[in-house]
């Protein structure tokens, strides 16, 4: 009884192990398996944006790796990258109508999977994953006349590679994403006039809210409470998700000339970075200020970091705060390390104009 | 034309005082193209020819786009183009679009290499081009033209040169050209090597008018006219996002020259209309150059000397300018002269000051010096050395624009310095041989910078030496009814940036300016027989670098052109047979947008020419 017991146990784990590796394979292959991607734009007329990559570990880049992978480069430039288990997702923007595409590889070779490219993609700006195999791409659409009444997210599902459908945004060009418990949440560019936060129900991809705002509204992403925080102009709101009422309103000062961007959660996502700056003739000036979810207010007299970045992010596993800096848009750009405190790690070379890093 | 007149007579030629004094221009390296080379490139743009016969680099951004050149491993902004002596850059660019200069709107092209600031002015840091229209010799001789390409694209031209005798006094001549040429690019692919081939089409029309009065007391007056108009479009199929570029220019001139004494008067209107989209919106710039120019020729025994000035009146609209209408006025007094020390050395100084509305350009000398070193039956051998200050007066955009221009900012200035050899070998069994050597050094300071750093506002940030050498070598053989001759050029330009100015400028010291090939070289050879003519082209640049600090590049490549021509000739009519191979190896390559340039192509054009024999007066 006893042999037969553990028979049976032995059995029960070893189609265990096989179900599970069958179910998800517990080591990929490839060798982007593990490190930091980071979104380089590239010069829009010269459409060349990559995405490079190191392990945590590493003080050097790989500066293009889909050109590594694929033999060719992404003609284009970058505007953003996720990945979810071994999908990648990457938007690339072309200088001119219709070479605007998605290129969806391996997120661990980077070996190209599939490509949507025109009419259904013009002007990508972000993509985030949703609920059943979809993921969701704001896009500017053709925008001609620049007043961004062209836009819409258009839905992609991954079992097939193809768009499913278009959900038109004609209250200015849609721009950052944010997908939480069946809803969307795309924020307006804050360029083109629009003041609304759109919400979209994935269930039936219909519009379901369009809340107002008086300055154009980009969601960044739910905090530790389970709260949706917004950027509104320079102020950030703090609402639920589910009834959208307002929790908190923080001022980012009371300069009106600025403008706050590159907003990131900490890894315990109880913590906000940002960059405020300003222009003037001779250029931006600025620097990266952060706040707590519970303050009731938010100090920008004393920064972070005495600097702007063009990218900003927290790595989830070590707590690191990268940051993209981008001398100019004809040379290299460098993702910069710091720890939550403000001081520096280290820097890295990267591909030219790093606007976003994503983490695996 | 063609080829040699061997039953018609001359009419006595209009002897045209030059449009650039090049005899000041002693110690710098002048390459003169004859007609039979202009010619074999009737149907097409400069930068073609350029690209065959020069080390010019050209930034090509498609077939038919924008295209500029750099001179020599310097900017789009440091080359003139001169037609008729006039300098053509486009006032607020500060550049020419080569794509929109077609061969055919011009007789006479030279090039010169290196600053030639205190002979031409603003803009010569590298090098400048020399158009010019020369006067008929012919009573009447007509001309229509017309190619067929490959991707649909056409082209046609017409063409009457014409001189008559008027008075006891006066005689005329002159030339009117009219070309249209429709670019489709029907590309049966949509990309190369999985780059994207670029949908874009380009339309091309143009007029040119020149007209010469010669007097037997030593009057000549000529009037010049060049129109030309470039409709580009780039995905032409796309009714929301394809973009317009509408380039047109009225340039206009006058010119009257009595012994010594030449003055000169010109109007030329640059407009640019540009359009995405939706086409009832453009975004319209125009400027207009007036332009007067007075000089006098003095002559002291060995001493020749020109002294004159210009003045110009600018006067820009653009869209894009914080003032609606900017004006401006530019002067320059110069003295040029050249003396003959022995009959083997020449020495030119040359002297030129600028002046600008609320602006300071520099004074700009230069010297230059040719020695004779031997010289005997079918050999010469010569040394060359020049040195000489350039500077360039800041574009009307680098002032005006809006938020991102700069009032204060400075002209650049450089000096340039040269020294060559030039070698020609004739020998008894009609053998030809030439060669050249050159060497230079030329460094730019306050090279103003579209500043990415601080939103891309106008500064005078980089400093860049330009350092190379260039080699040129051909030979000649004629013998009976055959003709043939070899050209080969090759050129190593390094040009880096010298200068720091924010923390992050160390990746880009001393690295390759962008798209500047550090190599390039060329060859071209013909075979001829009697009428008909073989032709291989061949150009070869390498990588160029994309990024200030060479982090990306494009790769080098080599392209290949072969050119088939008979000429048949009749009593009175000749008919010129021309089919040509482009990228005859069907090279694949990038333009600097990061599209794929197209393969291989053909072309078949037939020019058919009204020449009666001329019978003596």
């Amino acid at each position: 009884m006893k042999k037969q017991l553990f028979r049976v146990t032995a059995f029960t784990s070893l189609s265990l192990f096989a179900w599970s590796c069958n179910q998800s394979d517990p080591a990929p292959k490839g060798d982007y398996i593990q490190g930091v991607f980071v979104v380089n734009e590239g010069n829009f007329s010269q459409n060349n944006g990559a995405i490079s990559f190191f392990t945590r570990e590493q003080t050097t880049a790989q500066i293009d790796i889909y050109d590594a992978a694929n033999g060719t480069t992404l003609k284009g430039g970058v505007q953003d990258y996720v990945a979810q288990d071994a999908t990648g997702i990457i938007l690339v923007d072309n200088m001119s109508a219709g070479q605007d595409k998605v290129e969806i590889v391996n997120s661990n070779t980077f070996q190209k999977i599939a490509t949507i490219g025109a009419p259904e993609i013009e002007n990508p700006r972000e993509v985030v994953f949703g609920a059943n195999n979809k993921a969701y791409v704001s896009c500017w659409g053709a925008n001609a006349d620049f007043k961004f009444t062209t836009g819409y997210v258009a839905v992609i599902d991954l079992l097939t590679n193809k768009v499913v459908n278009q959900i038109d945004i004609t209250s200015g060009g849609p721009e950052n994403l944010v997908f939480n418990n069946g809803k969307l949440f795309a924020g307006t560019v804050s360029y083109g006039g629009g003041t609304t936060l759109t919400v979209i129900n994935t269930s039936t991809n219909a519009i379901e809210r369009s809340l107002p705002f008086e300055s154009a509204p980009n969601p960044i992403g739910l905090d530790a409470d389970g709260k949706l925080w917004v950027n509104d102009g320079i102020k950030v709101i703090k609402m639920n998700p589910d009834s959208y009422n307002a929790d908190a309103t923080l001022s980012l000062g009371s300069d009106a000339t600025k403008s706050a961007y590159n907003f990131a959660f900490s890894s315990d996502r109880r913590t906000v970075f940002f960059v405020l700056s300003s222009f003037d003739a001779v250029g931006e000036h600025g620097a990266t200020y952060k706040f707590g979810i519970s303050d009731a207010q938010v100090n920008v007299t004393t920064p972070l970091i005495k600097r702007i970045f063009t990218g900003l992010a927290v790595d989830p596993t070590q707590g690191l705060l990268y940051a993209g800096v981008t001398p100019s848009y004809a040379q290299a750009g460098y993702a910069v390390r710091y720890r939550a405190d403000g001081s520096l790690v280290d820097s890295i070379k990267v591909n030219v104009a790093p606007t976003g890093f994503f983490f695996k | 034309m063609l080829v040699a007149q061997r039953d018609s007579i001359r009419l006595e030629p209009v002897i045209v005082k030059g449009f650039v004094p090049e005899k000041f221009m002693s110690g710098l390296k002048i390459q003169k193209f004859d007609s039979t080379s202009l010619n074999v490139f009737r149907f097409q743009n400069i930068s073609d020819l350029l690209s065959l016969y020069t080390p010019i680099a050209f930034k090509n951004y498609g077939p038919g786009q924008l295209n500029t050149a750099s001179f020599r491993g310097t900017s789009a902004n440091h080359t003139a183009v001169l037609w008729n002596g006039l300098n053509i850059n486009s006032p607020i660019l500060g550049q020419t679009d080569f794509s929109t200069i077609p061969v055919t709107g011009f007789d006479q092209l030279s090039v010169q290499y290196g600053s030639a600031a205190s002979i031409v002015g603003s803009d010569a840091v590298g090098g400048s081009i020399l158009l010019g229209s020369a006067p008929s010799t012919r009573p009447l001789q007509l001309s229509v033209g017309r190619q067929h390409e490959s991707f649909n694209n056409h082209q046609t031209q017409v063409t009457a040169r014409y001189a008559a005798v008027i008075n006891d006094q006066w005689s005329f001549s002159g030339k009117t050209n009219v070309y249209d040429g429709r670019m489709n690019n029907d590309f049966p692919y949509s990309e190369r090597n999985q780059y994207t081939v670029l949908p874009s089409s380009s339309l091309q029309s143009g007029l040119v008018q020149d007209l010469f009065f010669n007097s037997k007391n030593d009057h000549q007056i000529s009037a010049h006219v060049w129109l030309t108009r470039n409709r580009l479009t780039l995905t032409p199929e796309d009714k929301a996002g394809r973009e317009l570029t509408l380039t047109e220019a009225y340039r206009t001139m006058l010119r009257y020259n009595y012994k010594d004494f030449t003055i000169r008067t010109s109007w030329v209107r640059d407009i640019i209309d540009y359009a995405k989209g939706d086409y009832r919106q453009l975004d319209h710039a125009v400027t207009d150059k007036f332009s007067n120019r007075i000089e006098r020729d003095f002559q002291f025994n060995q001493f020749q000397i020109k002294a004159g000035g210009e003045w110009a009146h600018y006067r820009a609209h653009v869209a894009g300018y914080d003032k609606a209408l900017v004006t401006e006025n530019r002067g320059d007094l110069f003295l040029l002269t050249r003396w003959q020390a022995t009959a083997r050395l020449v020495v030119s100084a040359n002297l030129r000051q600028a002046f600008v509305t609320k602006f300071d350009p520099p004074f700009t000398p230069s010297l230059g010096a040719e020695y004779v070193l031997a010289q005997k039956e079918g050999y010469n051998l010569k040394a060359k050395g020049s040195v000489g200050r350039s500077y360039r007066v800041p574009t009307l955009n680098e002032r005006f624009w809006k938020d991102l221009g700069n009032p204060d900012i400075r002209p650049e200035n450089g000096w340039n310095k040269e020294i060559g050899l030039e070698q020609n070998i004739a020998t008894p069994l009609n053998h030809g041989f030439s060669a050249s050597l050159t060497a230079y050094h030329n460094r730019i300071k306050d090279w103003t910078y579209w500043n990415p750093t601080k939103s891309y506002h106008v500064e005078n940030l980089q400093q860049v030496l330009a350092r190379g050498i260039e080699l040129q070598a051909g030979w000649r053989y004629d013998v009976n009814d055959w003709k043939s001759g070899i050209n080969l050029g090759y050129a190593r330009n390094n040009s880096s940036q010298e200068r720091a100015y924010d923390a992050y400028s160390s990746d880009i010291i001393g690295k390759q300016l962008v798209f500047v090939p550090m190599h390039s070289g060329n060859l071209n050879a013909f075979i001829q027989y009697r009428n008909t003519r073989l032709t291989g082209q061949a150009q070869t640049i390498s990588k160029r670098f994309s990024t200030f600090d060479n982090l990306q590049f494009l790769e080098g490549y080599t392209l290949t052109n072969l050119l088939a021509e008979h000429t048949f000739v009749w009593d009175k009519v000749k008919m010129r047979l021309q089919g040509q191979i482009n990228n005859l190896a069907n090279t694949f390559y990038l333009n600097v947008r990061n599209n794929a340039m197209p393969g291989r192509s053909f072309a078949l054009s037939l020019i058919l020419i009204y020449d009666p024999p001329h019978s003596a007066k």
